[in-house]
């Protein structure tokens, strides 16, 4: 512990209590998180699963444990340290909560990226919330609180269903699935963007019944040819008042047409079709942060001092060569105020003039995007459940 | 995605970590260890059964077990800390929690049984419940630092039904129950710690194949398509099977730490017989002993 020195107090949770500390060989900030030990139920199983899956996940988007401490009656885990989480970035930086187009792009961005790397290590995050997504003054974005998380084998067992604070928790977990797999993240990643755009939560319940209804008012009551199977998943009722869906860009309207696109894909009912994290960084709404060319590396750095340079409140946003799409910015003003929707395909249209964007290279990606998902989406239909189902009696019989 | 996938990839160890392990360096025998071990192992196998955690838990719990006596010595760490404390934070792991008074109960009732004393119930709230549940506080904390918290375990146990799936041996009337017996006995020895999960998984097929005399596709051979390599089978077969020509004497081995210098000097006797007891694991009692592999 002499390595550390602990400075003043951050934060207080559940089982943990955070400080702002300096590392004495080098100068560097970094968060304490220590936790107590119990001397009846031991180490907690949030903790054993934070240490043992952070420890592993090195990424840029993923906020780095680099030292774990024990001495006698606590565990002070020591992270890099973050400047403030999203919630707060949102409250003070944000018109009312509600961020700009352009920095919203740039945090999406990062946060898809963290997750397709946890998902790619087979880590479910599980309690994906902008409380826990920290940000620095670079304006990087990082996913924190692996306390929910949990590695997947082949077979996604039966996990425990208290999972995901409330208002970010797939609608799928809310109806007794217990063998939700990534895609749960996913939907609170669709979750998190469209708050970004409301500054509100999109779907704030306020206990499990009212979550599924607030989220059934806007998605529409779910049937079994909306979504496939869902009358028999435990928590499923007959009597749910029945909703009619309504269009997304009416609830969310200041979002652009490819951000429409890709917030309607990852709000999917049905887990299996929801899109991948993989897949969601490849969606045309973040071509110009990408880049025609392999420019990735420096576009995201771009992005990142874009977002930076507002958090600073160091004034204009140098958005110009980042977006392509340089009266983005100017557009949003109007469009706070419930455009109808044919004024947004009109901007669509306008947006997709602009020199940067040419018409043709957007519409074919846009093809090859929507090809490349009707052909994946019966394929990831039909494999998942066959396995999952048949494997489980196997698992109780023995 | 350049990095290692070490969150789900099992860690395994090379021939050499395997030879010469802490308790070998500390004047223990190949043979007394290799008895310990199945102990520990025999112990968090019925311990999960009377406490009814899904196998995968118990599985998880032997290969924390077995993990841990690569980075320390049975000299200084006893078969029955080490094991309550694997079980305690295998269900933790696994997320089937379980109650600390449950567990020292189970504990206390099958080191009662295993050292052939009466079987009376632990008293409630008296020093032997509080001696167990110190130790397996600490002995958590000593498995997870000495593992430095890598406890995220993959086990073979759904790959192989979906191995049996492919192959078209799910409905076979032995095979899957005497495959599934094989992957629970094979915990007991090292292949956990030196094979990947789906390499275990085609060859407990294999031998259950074997044992029951069912060909398998050759032509490509079954476990190419899986790839696993032929030697990789056979080795691990030949472990698990070399299990059923080793009788444990359990009555005769050391749970608590006093007990173990006594034991490595041989004049530790447990107090009523020092017969051998020839392994039995519950999940493998319908006849899934192999008497011979050949």
């Amino acid at each position: 512990m002499e390595r550390y020195q602990s400075l003043e107090k951050i934060g207080e949770g559940t089982y943990a209590t955070v400080f702002k500390g300096k590392n004495r060989s080098n100068g560097d900030a970094v968060a304490l998180k220590e936790i107590r030990l119990d001397s009846e139920e031991g180490a907690p199983s949030t903790a054993i699963r934070e240490i043992s899956l952070m420890k592993e996940l090195r990424h840029p988007n993923i906020v780095r444990l680099h030292d774990v401490i024990h001495t006698e009656n606590k565990l002070t885990l020591v992270f890099e340290y973050m400047d403030q989480d999203l919630k707060k970035y949102m409250d003070q930086h944000g018109n009312r909560g509600a961020l700009g187009p352009i920095v919203i792009k740039a945090f999406m961005y990062q946060l898809l990226k963290g997750v397709a790397f946890c998902h790619d290590n087979r880590v479910l995050h599980r309690d994906l919330k902008p409380q826990n997504l920290l940000i620095n003054r670079k304006g990087e974005l990082k996913l924190g609180d692996f306390g929910l998380a949990r590695a997947f084998g082949i077979p996604v067992n039966t996990f425990s269903n208290e999972v995901v604070t409330l208002w970010y928790r797939a609608p799928d977990v809310l109806l007794g699935s217990k063998t939700y797999s990534t895609s749960i993240d996913i939907w609170s990643a669709g979750c998190i963007m469209a708050e970004m755009y409301l500054g509100k939560p999109l779907f704030a319940g306020s206990n499990n019944q009212d979550e599924l209804l607030k989220i059934f008012k806007v998605m529409g009551t779910p049937t079994e040819e909306t979504w496939p199977g869902v009358t028999k998943l435990s928590e499923y009722r007959k009597d749910f008042p029945y909703y009619p869906p309504k269009p997304l860009s009416t609830v969310v309207p200041m979002i652009d047409t490819f951000g429409m696109d890709l917030l309607m894909q990852m709000l999917i009912y049905q887990p299996q079709r929801r899109i991948t994290a993989k897949d969601a960084l490849n969606h045309v709404y973040f071509n110009d942060i990408r880049g025609y060319a392999n420019l990735q590396q420096q576009q995201q750095q771009q992005a990142a001092a874009a977002a930076a340079v507002q958090m600073g409140g160091n004034g204009g946003v140098p958005n110009g060569q980042m977006m392509g799409q340089p009266s983005q910015q100017q557009q949003a003003v109007p469009l706070s105020s419930n455009p109808p929707p044919q004024q947004i395909v009109y901007q669509q249209q306008q947006a997709q003039q602009q020199p940067p964007l040419p018409y043709q290279v957007v519409q074919m990606q846009q093809q090859q995007i929507m090809q490349q998902q009707q052909q994946q989406q019966p394929q990831q239909h039909q494999m998942p459940p066959q396995p999952y189902s048949q494997q489980q009696p196997m698992h109780q019989q023995y | 995605m350049s990095q290692v996938k070490l969150s789900l990839q099992n860690a395994l160890l090379t021939l050499e970590q395997l030879q010469q392990t802490p308790s070998r360096e500390d004047g223990i025998t190949e043979e007394q260890e290799d008895h310990l071990r199945q102990l520990g192992c025999h112990l968090i196998q019925h311990a999960g059964i009377l406490l009814k955690l899904p196998q995968v838990a118990m599985a998880t719990g032997q290969i924390l077990f077995q993990r841990f006596f690569y980075q320390a010595s049975l000299r200084k760490f006893a078969v029955r800390d080490i094991s309550m404390g694997s079980v305690f934070l295998a269900a933790k792991v696994e997320e089937c929690p379980i109650r600390m008074v449950d567990l020292a109960n189970v504990f206390d009732h099958l080191m009662k049984k295993f050292h052939r004393l009466p079987l009376d119930p632990m008293p409630a709230f008296q020093q032997a419940f509080y001696t167990l549940k110190d130790a397996t506080i600490v002995a958590e904390m000593q498995i997870l630092k000495k593992l430095s918290f890598n406890v995220h375990v993959q086990t073979p146990y759904a790959t192989m039904i979906n191995y049996l799936k492919v192959l078209e041996l799910i409905d076979h009337p032995v095979i899957p129950q005497l495959a599934w017996s094989y992957l629970n006995d094979g915990l007991r020895t090292s292949v956990y710690i030196c094979y990947q999960p789906p390499t275990i998984a085609c060859s407990v097929i294999w031998l259950a194949a074997r044992k029951e005399n069912v060909a398998l596709p050759t032509t490509p051979a079954w476990w190419e398509v899986l790839d696993a390599r032929l030697e990789d089978i056979e080795n691990i077969a030949g472990h698990i099977a070399s299990l059923y020509h080793r009788p444990l004497p359990i009555s005769s081995l050391p749970l608590t730490i006093e007990q173990v210098e006594p034991y490595l000097r041989g004049e530790f006797n447990s107090n009523v017989i020092n017969g051998s007891t020839a392994i039995s694991t519950a999940s493998s009692s319908k006849g899934t002993r192999v008497s011979r592999f050949s």
